[in-house]
Formats: C-alpha cells, sequence, structure tokens
C-alpha cells in the first residue's frame, strides 16, 4: 500500500507578470510503507519543491498529493512526519535542547516521555555536550545533526530528508548513512532528496530521477541500471540527464 | 489552543533573547524621566508638562515597539526560514498568527507595564497628584498598540517589511489626524478625492479615540463608559486584523 502518493502532480511558477517556470510537471508516483526512496536530480530539478507539495507549504497548480491517504494540509498526517529541510535554520537564540523541547511540545509529547526521547536523540547525532550551547554557535554540520534529531522528535512513521548530509564530514555523512538504514530496518518510510549519489546508491532500494520538473527514471535501482547499461549510480544518472537533454535538443534543431 | 501557547512563549523568548526591545524601552524611560527637564516651570505646568510628555512618550514607544515587534515576529520567520520546518509541524497557519499575535499581547504588555510603572513611580516621586483618569489614559494607549500590532502583524503576512513600516506608520499618522484630516476633506472639492478620503477614514482606525490624554491632564473626568466602548472598538480592529492575516496567510505559498 502506498504511504506516499503523488498524481499529476504540477507546479507552475509565475515569475513577474507574464514568465512561468514549470516546477514540477505531472509528477505521478507511489512509495510504500517501509520503503528507502531516493528522489534525485540536478539542481532546480523540482526535489525541493515535490517535497513542499507533499508537506502543504506550496500549493499545487493541478494534481494531487498524499501521505498516508490524507492531504498535505491535515494536521494529524503531520503528527506521523518528521522532516529535515535543505540548510536547516533555526531559531538561534535557543539551545539544542531547547529547540527540540519547542519542537517535542507541537507534538502533544508529555514532559517525561519528551525528555527521555531529547536525551535518546541527544546522544544518537552526538550533540550531548553541546545541547546547552545556543544554535547561533552551532557549526553547519551541528545544525544538520540537531535538524536531523529534531526530524525525529516525534518518532515518525514517515521521513522525509531534503540533502541531510549537506554540511557534514566524511564521518558525519557515515553516521547519518548507518542511521538511515537502521531506521529503515525499524519499518520507518524515509524519503530522501539527495545530491550525494553515491550515498543513495548505498542505501535506497528504489530512486526517482527528476529533471526540469519531469520525472525521468522511476524504479528499483538494479533494473534501472540494467536498462541503462550502467554500473553504478551516477553512471545511470548521467546517462538519464544528457539522453534527456539531448532529445530536446534534437527536436529543437527538428523545429 | 496549547499550539498557540506554545508558538508565543516561543515568540516571547526570542523577543527578549534578541535584546532589541531593551534598547527601546530604555530609550523611553530616558524620555520620561528626562520630563525632568520641566523643572523650571511653575508646579501646575510642570505636572501638565511631565504627564502630557510621558504619555506621549509611552504611546510613541509602544507604537515603535507593537510594529516592529510584530513585523519581525513574522517576518524573522520567513527570511530566517524557520517557518518551513515548522509548518510541517501539526499546527495550523491560523495557529501561527494568533500564536504570533498572543506572544505579542504578552511583550507588549511586560513592556509597557515598566514603562508604566516608571511613569507612576515618577508621578509619586514628584508627588504629582494621580487619579483614575491617569490610569485610563494608560489602559486606552496599552489598547491602541495593541491594535497598531495587529494591523502590523496582519500586514506582514503578506506584505515585505519596508511596504509594512511605510503602511503602518501611515494609518498611525493618519488615525492621529482623523479630525484635522475630516476638515480638509469638508474643504475639497474633488468628489472622487473627498471619497477616497472619506472611505480611508471610515475603514482605518480612528486612534484619536484612545488619546484622551489632553483631557487628563486638565482634570477633565472620563466616564468608564467610555473606556469601555472604545475598547470594544479596540477589540472590533484587532480581530478585523487577525481576520485578515489569517486569510492571507493560509493562502501565502512558503
Amino acid at each position: 500500500m502506498a504511504i506516499i502518493e503523488t498524481k499529476d502532480l504540477t507546479k507552475i511558477y509565475t515569475i513577474g507578470r507574464k514568465r512561468t517556470v514549470v516546477g514540477l510537471d505531472h509528477l505521478t508516483l507511489e512509495i510504500e510503507e517501509g520503503e528507502l526512496f531516493g528522489i534525485l536530480g540536478p539542481n532546480g530539478s523540482g526535489k525541493t519543491t515535490c517535497l513542499k507539495l507533499l508537506l502543504g507549504t506550496l500549493f499545487p497548480t493541478s494534481g494531487e498529493a498524499y501521505i498516508m491517504g490524507k492531504t498535505p494540509y491535515d494536521v494529524s498526517m503531520k503528527k506521523e512526519v518528521g522532516f529535515l529541510p535543505e540548510n536547516p535554520y533555526y531559531y538561534e537564540y535557543l539551545t539544542g535542547r531547547e529547540l527540540l523541547i519547542f519542537y517535542g511540545k507541537l507534538f502533544d509529547m508529555d514532559k517525561d516521555a519528551l525528555n527521555e526521547k531529547i536525551e535518546e536523540l541527544l546522544n544518537l547525532v552526538g550533540l550531548h555536550n553541546t545541547q546547552k550551547l545556543s544554535l547561533r554557535h552551532y557549526s553547519k554540520g551541528m545544525l544538520e545533526r540537531i535538524g536531523l534529531a529534531a526530524s525525529l522528535i516525534n518518532d515518525p512513521k514517515i521521513l522525509i530528508l531534503d540533502e541531510p548530509t549537506t554540511g557534514l564530514d566524511p564521518i558525519g555523512c557515515r553516521d547519518t548513512r548507518n542511521l538511515l538504514i537502521q531506521l529503515k530496518e525499524m519499518g520507518k518510510t524515509i524519503l530522501l532528496s539527495s545530491h550525494f549519489l553515491s550515498e543513495v546508491e548505498r542505501v535506497c532500494s528504489r530512486i526517482a530521477i527528476l529533471h526540469r520538473g519531469l520525472l525521468l527514471a522511476l524504479g528499483r535501482l538494479d533494473e534501472l541500471m540494467s536498462k541503462y547499461k550502467s554500473s553504478n549510480l551516477e553512471d545511470l544518472f548521467v546517462k538519464t540527464i544528457n539522453e534527456y537533454d539531448e532529445k530536446i535538443k534534437s527536436q529543437g534543431v527538428a523545429q | 489552543m496549547k499550539k498557540i501557547w506554545i508558538l508565543a512563549c516561543n515568540t516571547v523568548k526570542e523577543s527578549f533573547r534578541k535584546k532589541t526591545t531593551y534598547i527601546i524601552v530604555l530609550f523611553a524611560l530616558i524620555m520620561i524621566a528626562s520630563s525632568e527637564f520641566f523643572a523650571f516651570l511653575s508646579s501646575t505646568e510642570q505636572y501638565k508638562m511631565i504627564t502630557d510628555t510621558s504619555f506621549a512618550v509611552i504611546e510613541f514607544f509602544g507604537f515603535l515597539l507593537a510594529m516592529f515587534g510584530s513585523i519581525s515576529a513574522v517576518s524573522s520567520e520567513i527570511e530566517k526560514r524557520t517557518i518551513y520546518t515548522l509548518l510541517t509541524k501539526p499546527i495550523t497557519r491560523t495557529n501561527f498568527v494568533l500564536g504570533k499575535y498572543l506572544g505579542m499581547f504578552f511583550i507588549l504588555l511586560i513592556n509597557f507595564s515598566i514603562m508604566a510603572v516608571f511613569f507612576v513611580g515618577l508621578l509619586h516621586f514628584k508627588k504629582i497628584p494621580m487619579d483614575s483618569g491617569t490610569f485610563k489614559a494608560l489602559f486606552l494607549i496599552f489598547v491602541e498598540i495593541l491594535v497598531i500590532a495587529s494591523i502590523s502583524l496582519s500586514l506582514a503576512t503578506f506584505t515585505s517589511d519596508a511596504f509594512n513600516i511605510i503602511a503602518s506608520s501611515f494609518i498611525y499618522i493618519i488615525g492621529h489626524l482623523t479630525g484635522y484630516g475630516r476638515q480638509i476633506i469638508g474643504m475639497t472639492k474633488n468628489i472622487a478625492v473627498k471619497g477616497l478620503a472619506d472611505m480611508m477614514y471610515t475603514i482605518l482606525p480612528n486612534y484619536q479615540n484612545f488619546t484622551i490624554r489632553d483631557k487628563v491632564v486638565v482634570g477633565i473626568p472620563i466616564p468608564w463608559q467610555y473606556v469601555i466602548i472604545v475598547t470594544g472598538y479596540g477589540i472590533m480592529y484587532i480581530v478585523i486584523a487577525l481576520l485578515i492575516g489569517i486569510y492571507f496567510f493560509r493562502t501565502r505559498e512558503i
């Protein structure tokens, strides 16, 4: 059963009075419960637009999006979702611990359960010693890690992560990768948007490749690699994008 | 209601940790204390000047706190992208607007109380007589500040900071010049200008209704009935402003 679903999801941005840019073009995909699904694409391909539409911070031009069968504006759905934005910005006047308390309270967590969860998460992301430091003193990697802890505060069924390894050092990247595998084993559904193809290749079972808002490839990683005769994800990614660009170019020349 | 309270507490925390609020209040206290400058006047005139100046200072700095505080409460979330994460939590956009306003209510209450206590302390120290009129004037200034905050907060949900500062200041000035404005409109022959100005004065709040300090200073009694009616008038504007803010914020893309 699909736990995340989009049907012809389209977003057209209006820039100025006349110019329009297609952010996402009739995206239809289904993500099953317990999957670790990778959404890939170059800059401006529509990855973040897709996540924002799923989370209800953007409104679609047409099409539908559902998480657990509920629309992105359903507050009860949000109780089951954890989200880590790209380049996370948090309240710099709060300490790491206060940030987790703030978000935990929004999930109606009681004090004891919240404190227990915070201890667990601070240890998990290795920020126990800096929990009383205000976030303005955190490095980019530390912000990424506190963001990851914040996304897990409600013990979500679904995790939506936008570039979770940006700003992390190699050890941080490895820890995050291991954590994702661990979370998948715990039965969480994870939607991972990333530029780091090697990370995606190691953890994701299925992927979608977006380019210029269009879905170019969707399926199991091994099946797609075999279809595109690629030895690794990077090769697959480049071939898919180039193939599309050349097709568009040749169509333009023909016209 | 619990979510609104949590968001309000975070707004208050942000205001007090950023410290900009302290500077405005400190400056206001210095201005109130500097009314001592009128010590060369006779005692009756001194009383009037100190009281009138202090009321004006509290009102003006209250306006600055309400406008800049409300703008910052919303736009800092948007500019620093904290809103992006916040709206993915189980809160509604209505919760967000109301939480921010409730937070602003407490921020203004605390800062206004500091200024008011300082002012009352100064009157007591100078042995200047106080009556219920002094407190009625202070109360209505507070209601006016709450109206200003609701308008700035509502505008912050769909306009830029620069536009908001200009619009809030414009409404503040126009709202205080209603009497003169109506006189000028009466003299205008251009029907279009007259109609536009009439419409503006009908829609925008008349802040002069909250200003009773001129009467209090010269000892004219202000009935409680007037205070209650004007408070109701203020609450009406607050509700309308917040409803407009909620409407626009619910349709805003982040």
